[in-house]
């Protein structure tokens, strides 16, 4: 088992290596590279640009530049925006809590209703009660997201007037701290439930038929003719199992938090890193760019490893494979 | 005379019924049936069918023209002029979701054929010579699919893509062909260890033609719902990038990019955002449904019931 685990580490960072690499080469060659701010600026002479390019690095050769990024990546210093001159870390710092809550609490709310739903789907399966889940199932699947955003938009902000439609929180008023909670969950609901659409619907199905082939086992079989109720072998055998293999895609799809929530941000105008990352995207801000293309690759391929060690951990069966 | 009798009652009689004399299935006919057999997939293959036929034969279905201003008649509700209204520049929505389906199905299509050859070459290429090829191929394919895609497809599309078809095809392609790779290459690994295909080679052929001729053929099944499902999600991959204005830029007008317009309009004149959504979704909800289907009609360890 130490030896899977080792394994996978490897194979993890020389993937990292690999990605810092080919990031780094495309910045390169982006139009204007990393000095397009420098190279378009109509306003600085040949000499003053000269300097700059000197004084930022950017004419040594690029393997060394590449060292200089890594090095000092490594460290935590992604450089300074280009927009407003703050430090990259600091940037992403403040969005990065903002992302990790409207994230976090999607995931736990489609854990919520997706688990159940995959379960009763494959107790009662080919019901109307299996039937309609699935329906649901494949609309979440098809659903463009940021259409259902400006669907829930328009029907709860625009038209019923039940919650707000944008931000975070409602400017210009000063509420007692449980009126500001009230507030901030209100703004976080719709995006919360936008997001959620497609983890539910997915998992759903997939714990659905990971809960199938569960029951199809001898040993539930064994358990039932034991005389355990339908609760008791539903709870403590065939659910314990069933959910191994949705831990592993959960822990997957947690990776995509970095760049996952980008659409919805920006639909909802949620002060997130996605967001950012779109934003700064406009503005041609590369080492934000930069800085968040690697922080993404980084945190996908961590949860990635995750999952297989977890699903390693869980299951016995795999580790001696 | 007993011994005969004897004969005639113990000796097996063969019947000749209408299944022995029933003319032989071929095996395009019998996946036929199979997927028939699915309703709900046949009901999607029928609307897309439709709407195909919809956006091509678009200029005998609608004498308007898309890109036509008409500022007297802006958020015009629907009429027999305009099935479907106007939108804040006048023009037909009609004629903008016939012209732009267009766009947004030739985009999904053409997108899901480059990658599909993509990936299906690199992944014959890697199960079939394994060894250090397979390694390298599939350490490229791990460091694609490490990437997240949105993000990179912005950023390449913000600075690479000139808001024409060619270039958001090949970016989208380009995002795409990893599952089809990988299933490929797991295909290829299992198929080639087969008798027949040690057969074919003992009488001479050539790795080429065991790869396209014999193996392929047979992996064809997995790479067919794969195709399917991914021209779906490549509908949605450029419905997002017009959406943010990184992918189809005017004069052409793909759903997504309405959806855009749609946006900054939309307390003026919702239907405007329900129209090109609800377009997208029935689109991506079909391709879905029949590549569902067609992975059920294709599995050749389902059982006929």
């Amino acid at each position: 088992m130490r030896r899977y685990i080792i394994r996978r580490i490897l194979q993890a960072i020389l993937l990292l290596f690999l990605m810092s690499v080919g990031l780094f080469l495309l910045i390169h060659a982006l139009p204007g590279g990393p000095a397009a701010v420098i190279a378009f600026n109509p306003h600085l002479t040949l000499a003053a640009r000269q300097a700059l390019i000197r004084r930022f690095g950017l004419d040594k050769p690029l393997y060394l530049q590449y060292f200089y990024w890594i090095t000092a990546a490594l460290r935590g210093n992604f450089g300074f925006s280009y927009v407003d001159g703050q430090a990259v870390t600091a940037l992403l710092g403040q969005t990065f809590g903002n992302t990790l809550e409207l994230f976090g609490s999607a995931l736990v709310f489609a854990l919520i209703l997706a688990v159940p739903l995959g379960v009763i789907s494959a107790i009662r399966h080919y019901t109307i009660t299996d039937y309609l889940i699935t329906v649901l199932a494949y609309f979440g699947i098809s659903m463009p997201i940021f259409w259902f955003g400006l669907i829930v938009q328009l029907i709860f902000g625009v038209q019923l007037h039940w919650l707000p439609v944008v931000g975070q929180r409602t400017y210009g008023y000063n509420l007692d701290p449980f009126d500001t909670f009230i507030d901030y969950l209100q703004h976080l609901i719709l995006p919360m439930c936008v997001l959620s659409l497609a983890f539910i619907a997915g998992w759903s199905r997939y714990m659905r038929s990971s809960m199938l082939e569960t029951i199809q086992q001898d040993y539930i079989r064994t358990a039932k003719a034991k005389g355990l109720g339908p609760v008791a072998t539903l709870v403590r055998h065939a659910l314990r199992n069933a959910l191994i293999p949705l831990v592993t895609v959960v822990a997957i799809d947690f990776g995509s938090i970095a760049g996952g929530a980008a659409v919805t941000e920006t639909v909802f105008a949620w002060p997130g890193m996605g967001r950012l990352f779109i934003d700064s995207l406009t503005a041609r801000d590369y080492p934000v760019l930069l800085a968040m293309l690697l922080l993404s690759a980084v945190v996908v391929i961590l949860f990635n490893l995750i999952a297989d060690i977890l699903y390693a951990v869980l299951d016995p069966r795999i580790r001696y494979s | 005379m007993e011994i005969q009798e004897e004969m005639a009652t113990t000796a097996p009689v063969l019947e000749i019924t209408p299944q022995l004399t029933r003319a032989r299935r071929s095996q395009l006919r019998i996946i036929f049936d199979r997927f028939m057999r699915n309703r709900v997939a046949v009901a999607g293959a029928i609307v897309l069918i439709i709407m195909t036929l919809a956006v091509i034969f678009a200029p005998l279905l609608t004498h308007n023209s898309p890109t036509a201003i008409d500022l007297a008649h802006v958020y015009a509700p629907p009429s027999l002029a305009h099935p479907f209204g106007t939108d804040d520049l006048g023009h037909d929505e009609f004629a903008r979701a016939l012209y732009g389906g267009r766009v947004s199905l030739a985009v999904g299509v053409s997108s899901m054929l480059v990658a599909i050859f993509i990936g299906v070459t690199l992944g014959a290429v890697a199960g079939y010579y394994g060894g250090w090829i397979d390694n390298l191929l599939m350490r490229i394919t791990d460091v694609f699919l490490a990437v997240p895609l949105y993000l990179i497809v912005f950023v390449l599309s913000a600075s690479f893509s000139d808001g024409s078809i060619k270039s958001v095809v090949f970016l989208i392609a380009i995002f795409g062909w990893m599952y089809a790779a990988r299933l490929v290459r797991g295909e290829f690994l299992a198929i080639k260890e087969r008798e027949f295909v040690l057969a074919a080679r003992t009488i001479g052929a050539k790795d080429f033609r065991l790869m396209f001729r014999h193996i392929l053929p047979n992996a064809a099944g997995p790479i067919i719902v794969n195709a399917t499902l991914l021209i779906g999600s490549n509908i949605i991959l450029e419905a997002v990038l017009s959406f943010f204005g990184f992918g189809i830029q005017p004069p052409n007008a793909s759903w997504g990019s309405m959806l855009n317009n749609a946006q900054d309009v939309m307390t003026n004149d919702p239907l405007l955002v329900y129209i090109p959504g609800l377009l997208i979704f029935i689109t991506v909800l079909c391709f879905n449904l029949v590549g569902d289907g067609l992975r059920d009609a294709l599995d050749p360890y389902m059982t006929e019931r």
